[in-house]
């Protein structure tokens, strides 16, 4: 699958009409964002002494982040790995990663109590070093940042490739400078997530007795990590499949099944761990206890290893079972991830919790500002490979190709199998 | 390609690099109870709970009368009535508990704050001014929380409360009334002087040194060996509590609304997990080292072979 694809910015205005609905949800996230600082946290959310962290924590940090992985995973397979075929899909997972995580480090903004005092972080004298908390804060801001200069070389590309001489000369010498830098930068991005996904994990061990002992475990730093990395493959193929229908984005199936065949390991590796440590820790009779716990457990199961038989197995390599294993594989950690958070954990007696409207609005929000940004970075960067022979086919060039050769084909034939517009 | 076990080895290797280790490292260790460290003994068959000490925590603190049912933003002292699955010999079907924050010994709220809002009075980040050290009072510095609220997630009694209304939100918990101390005192009472202690009026509440606290508490059951169930409950649970309770026999103290912790805290658990990979710093290090290498390795050849015809240096 030798090529010459490049990435290149997609074609298209930018406000068109999702667009609009994206910002008009982020609108609304808005809103009550503003109210929120006015009249208090429990003015626009459900959240009490009982689930003090509601769903910000849990979804838009814990399950946003987790998405943002596929950054990470896909450069582990790439450049820790040297499986070079990789490439194509690193600056669409990057980017989706510094999106991922900036909205989550955006939350957390949001859902802090006293944000004001935030200023102090930046001062090392004053950390409590035994905080897992400080060490995932003090880790997703420092990845945040290594993520938006790994996607500086899409600038730079965008720059060096442009008609005005001066901006391409800037372009070509920065992006030459930025390139020596690079492998550095990479190495951080690997070891940044390796810390604070575990670390995320680690959050929950101090709960201790609040969480549910089938998910309470000193192994959750581990399991989070694993997680982390499956449900970052699995955004990345879904990523690439929305990609592909709605901008003809490069789409390589056999590069896609590798991958998905690593992640059915992953999975498989994680409900080993998982299921290896219940057993492990004399929780077994636990499973014989039909609850509503045991229910969500089953669940989270199923979720891991119906997927991880559709990654490995021959027969259902096809495109779409492995586009359905990779969105189920995202459910299923987000459901795990959200489980140890939320759903099985339990404060005392006298709490209950279920999310205010508010508090939907400022997740479905945030979310929709984010895929609001991806669309718009990917028109204006060189972000997405849009080279592979049926896209170009669709693309631009396919347009102008056909308006030259227009003369040659008989009137009145249509071309049937002229491939979607890319838009 | 089939996933070559290569792969499946360097990516074991990677991934489990800084996670697999904690078996190696050690935990950081037990922490014992202060000397000097002052709490309380809540003595439950004592209890006629008339709530005085809830009037008196409210008027020592400035909070409003709300006519409280729980712990709350408002409420830092609670006496709550307990139904007992069996009713006593007699005939008692119900409980008294007294809770507040439990000022323990290895607080897990302390291990998760991330700039010490939450600490040991004199063990802080900061001095809030005139803290001694050794008295093991957990205090609450407003100025240095981010109202992140992981010590509601950490605090496995669900003790610290938060303003869920405010623009300025606070964590609102007991401080032992470590400001009611008389300074010009010697002992407990010149390091704290718990307003809900001094007002009790039938002996069920007492302040003091913990070491002091322990051996009352061991006393009275001496004394009336039938009379209670035969437990302190915080000398040992969850690493120690320098609150401690007694319960009527029969009396379990679950069913008074404590957890069943183990005797070691869990702040040592999670930070041992937690930070134990990291084996003070040299496994990021190294990992970092190891992963310029590769990347900066791998990367050049990739972009030799899969890209001739790009203009790159
Ligand atoms: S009882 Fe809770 S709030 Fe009080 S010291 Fe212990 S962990 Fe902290
Ligand atoms: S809410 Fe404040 S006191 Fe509680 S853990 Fe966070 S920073 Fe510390
Ligand atoms: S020590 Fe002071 S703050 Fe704590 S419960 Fe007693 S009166 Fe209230």
């Amino acid at each position: 699958m030798t090529t010459h694809a490049r990435p290149r910015a997609i074609a298209g205005g930018l406000l068109d009409r999702p667009m609009i609905w994206l910002l008009a949800l982020f609108g609304i996230a808005e809103a009550v964002i503003s109210y929120r600082f006015l009249a208090g946290i429990g003015s626009v959310s459900n959240m009490n002494d009982g689930y003090t962290w509601g769903i910000w924590e849990p979804v838009n940090v814990v399950v946003f982040t987790g998405i943002g992985a596929g950054a990470y995973s896909v450069g582990l397979l790439c450049y820790l790995l040297n499986r070079g075929k990789y490439h194509p899909l690193i600056r669409p997972a990057v980017l989706l990663a510094a999106i991922a995580y900036s909205l989550g480090g955006a939350s957390i903004v949001v859902a802090l109590g006293r944000p004001w005092n935030m200023y102090l972080l930046a001062l090392p004298p004053l950390w409590n070093l035994s905080s897992v908390l400080l060490e995932v804060a003090v880790c997703v801001v420092a990845y945040v940042c290594v993520l938006w200069i790994e996607l500086l070389p899409a600038v730079f590309d965008d720059a060096a490739g442009s008609a005005s001489r001066v901006r391409s000369a800037w372009g070509k010498r920065w992006g030459g400078r930025l390139a020596k830098a690079m492998p550095y930068v990479i190495a951080l991005a690997m070891l940044l997530p390796t810390m604070h996904q575990s670390s995320l994990g680690g959050l929950m061990i101090v709960a201790g007795p609040k969480l549910h002992p089938l998910w309470h475990t000193t192994l959750l730093p581990l399991l989070a990590l694993v997680s982390c990395m499956s449900m970052g493959l699995g955004a990345v193929v879904v990523l690439t499949a929305v990609m592909k229908h709605t901008w003809s984005a490069r789409h390589d199936n056999e590069l896609l099944a590798d991958m998905s065949k690593v992640n059915g390991l992953l999975l498989l590796l994680f409900v080993a761990l998982r299921l290896g440590d219940i057993a492990f820790q004399g929780k077994l009779h636990l499973l014989a206890v039909p609850d509503f716990y045991l229910m969500v457990f089953v669940l989270e199961l199923a979720l891991f290893l119906f997927p991880a038989f559709l990654f490995l197995t021959r027969r259902v390599q096809q495109n779409r079972a492995r586009v359905l294993g990779a969105l189920l594989t995202v459910v299923g950690c987000s459901l795990w991830r959200i489980d140890a958070f939320l759903t099985c954990y339990n404060a005392g007696e006298s709490w209950s919790y279920w999310p205010s409207l508010g508090e939907i609005a400022v997740t479905v929000g945030m979310a929709a500002f984010g895929v609001a940004v991806f669309i718009a970075v990917s028109k204006i960067f060189p972000v997405v490979e849009v080279g592979d022979p049926a896209a170009i086919r669709a693309g631009h060039e396919a347009d102008l190709r056909s308006l030259r050769t227009r003369p040659a084909t008989p009137p009145g034939t249509s071309n049937p199998s002229r491939p979607r517009s890319p838009r | 390609m089939l996933v070559s076990r290569r792969l499946l080895l360097q990516g074991a290797a990677v991934a489990g690099a800084s996670t697999v280790l904690p078996g190696k490292a050690q935990a950081r260790g037990k922490v014992e109870p202060l000397e000097e460290a002052v709490g309380m003994l809540y003595d439950s068959t004592h209890c006629v709970g008339c709530g005085g000490c809830v009037a008196a925590c409210k008027e020592a603190n400035g909070l409003p009368w709300d006519e409280p049912t729980d712990l709350s933003n408002t409420t830092r002292s609670i006496v709550k009535t307990r139904r007992l699955a069996v009713p006593l010999r007699n005939g008692e079907a119900s409980a008294f508990v007294k809770r507040q924050c439990m000022h323990c010994v290895d607080p897990s709220c302390v291990s998760v704050c991330m700039l010490g809002a939450l600490h040991k009075e004199g063990q802080g980040k900061r001095d809030m001014g005139g803290e001694r050290k050794g008295t093991g009072i957990v205090l609450y510095d407003e100025d240095l929380c981010l109202g992140c609220r992981y010590c509601q997630i950490a605090c496995a009694f669900a003790i610290p409360r938060f303003e869920w209304r405010e623009a300025f939100p606070h964590i609102v918990k007991c401080e032992l009334c470590r400001k009611r101390a008389d300074p010009t005192r010697e002992g407990a009472l010149g390091v704290a002087n718990p307003a809900c202690c001094q007002v009790c009026p039938a002996g069920a509440l007492v302040y003091g040194r913990r070491v002091d606290l322990l051996a009352e508490a061991r006393r009275r059951m001496a004394a009336e060996p039938a009379r209670y169930n035969g437990k302190i409950f915080g000398e040992k649970d969850g690493g120690g509590t320098q609150a401690l309770y007694l319960a009527a026999a029969g009396v379990t103290f679950k069913e008074l609304g404590f957890p069943d912790l183990p005797d070691g805290s869990y702040a040592n658990a999670s930070e041992s997990a937690s930070h134990a990979p990291y084996l003070n710093g040299v496994a990021p290090i190294a990992l970092y080292a190891v992963a310029a290498y590769l990347v900066r390795r791998n990367k050049k050849a990739q972009e030799g072979a899969e890209r001739p015809e790009e203009p790159r240096k």
